[in-house]
């Protein structure tokens, strides 16, 4: 018996998928093809059921795994996205605050379950943390514009792992799809057989 | 060609693109199950505030902000909870509106597949 991994991946690439938009990838995502014909498709790969099968499971387990890790992705963004918001929002009091003549009082937590207050007067500049040890101080208005440049690149990746999500997901189940024609087919021609002795 | 096994219904490219088209429906509903739950709980919380900032006899009440609770008079928190009361049932109504949408378009395609494939496709949940 041949290896079918090693076998099948230029064949399938090959194989029917004439009337279909084929894709080949979307972002090191390989695209899963169509079978039009489950015989011509076995014809073709050169392949028996079995092997056809564990080749179709192996791909299944494969976009499993992406999809696990995209998913992790994703749920990282859909955090950060509130915690922007957040800053926006603070930012957005404290300039509110400017020029009223009154201070912000506010009450910080200094350490876990312990609150101090704080007395912020009139102040022109936040400090926001940029990551990797470095914080840096920006007028309340370049604040807002790179908090918001922020929010709206953190939203858009988001729509490219949806998207992402679903192209996997279609794949997944063409990829599932193909591996219960696969099996019925065999199902059927083995009836097919027994009827004919 | 073949028939009597049922299993030998000829899946084209135009029935398997229905299929992914209901996968992701119903990957979709499921997720706006979650988002609703999670705005529904949003709109409650929202409203308990501001049932306590009612029976509160505070001038000055300390609002979330990020993460410090900043102290503003209770007339401008009573504001801002509004709005956000507001945002929050717009919201949600746009998630149900839109599982709606979702679930009268997977209606649509079961008809279809159930009607080429009666009972060799499932599309139900387990």
């Amino acid at each position: 018996m041949q290896n079918p991994n090693l076998l099948l991946l230029p064949l399938m690439a090959a194989s029917t998928c004439s009337s279909s938009p084929c894709v080949a990838e979307r972002r090191g995502i390989p695209a899963a093809s169509f079978v039009e014909d489950v015989e011509t498709y076995l014809k073709q790969s050169g392949l028996d059921v079995s092997c056809s099968l564990a080749f179709l499971q192996e791909r299944l387990q494969q976009y499993k795994i992406v999809e696990m890790k995209l998913l992790a992705q994703q749920r990282d963004l859909q955090a950060k996205i509130p915690d922007i918001e957040k800053c926006l929002d603070i930012v957005a009091t404290l300039q509110a605050k400017k020029g009223s003549g009154e201070a912000l009082i506010a009450d910080f937590e200094v350490s876990e379950g312990i609150y101090s207050q704080a007395i912020i007067e009139d102040t022109e500049s936040v400090c926001l943390w940029l990551g990797a040890n470095v914080m840096l101080e920006y007028s309340c208005d370049e604040a807002k514009a790179l908090l918001q440049k922020n929010l709206e690149n953190a939203k858009a990746s988001l729509e490219v792992f949806v998207a992402d999500l679903q192209f996997l997901r279609d794949q997944v189940t063409i990829t599932q799809v193909t591996g219960a024609r696969v099996y019925n087919w065999d199902v059927h021609q083995s009836r097919l057989a027994a009827k004919e002795t | 060609m073949q028939q009597g096994e049922g299993s030998e219904t000829q899946v084209t490219w135009e029935d398997q693109q229905n299929i992914n088209k209901f996968g992701r429906l119903n990957n979709r509903f499921h997720e706006l199950e979650d988002e609703i739950k999670v705005a529904k709980e949003a709109n409650e919380s929202l409203e308990d505030a501001s049932n306590e900032l009612i029976l509160s006899d505070e001038d000055m009440v300390r609002f979330q902000i990020g993460e410090v609770f900043a102290h503003m008079p209770r007339e401008e928190v009573e504001g801002r909870l509004e709005k956000m009361k507001e945002d929050a049932s717009k919201e949600l109504e746009r998630l149900e509106e839109e599982k709606e949408s979702v679930l009268a378009q997977m209606a649509e395609l079961k008809k279809i597949l159930y009607g080429k494939f009666n009972d060799s496709i499932n599309l139900e949940e387990d």
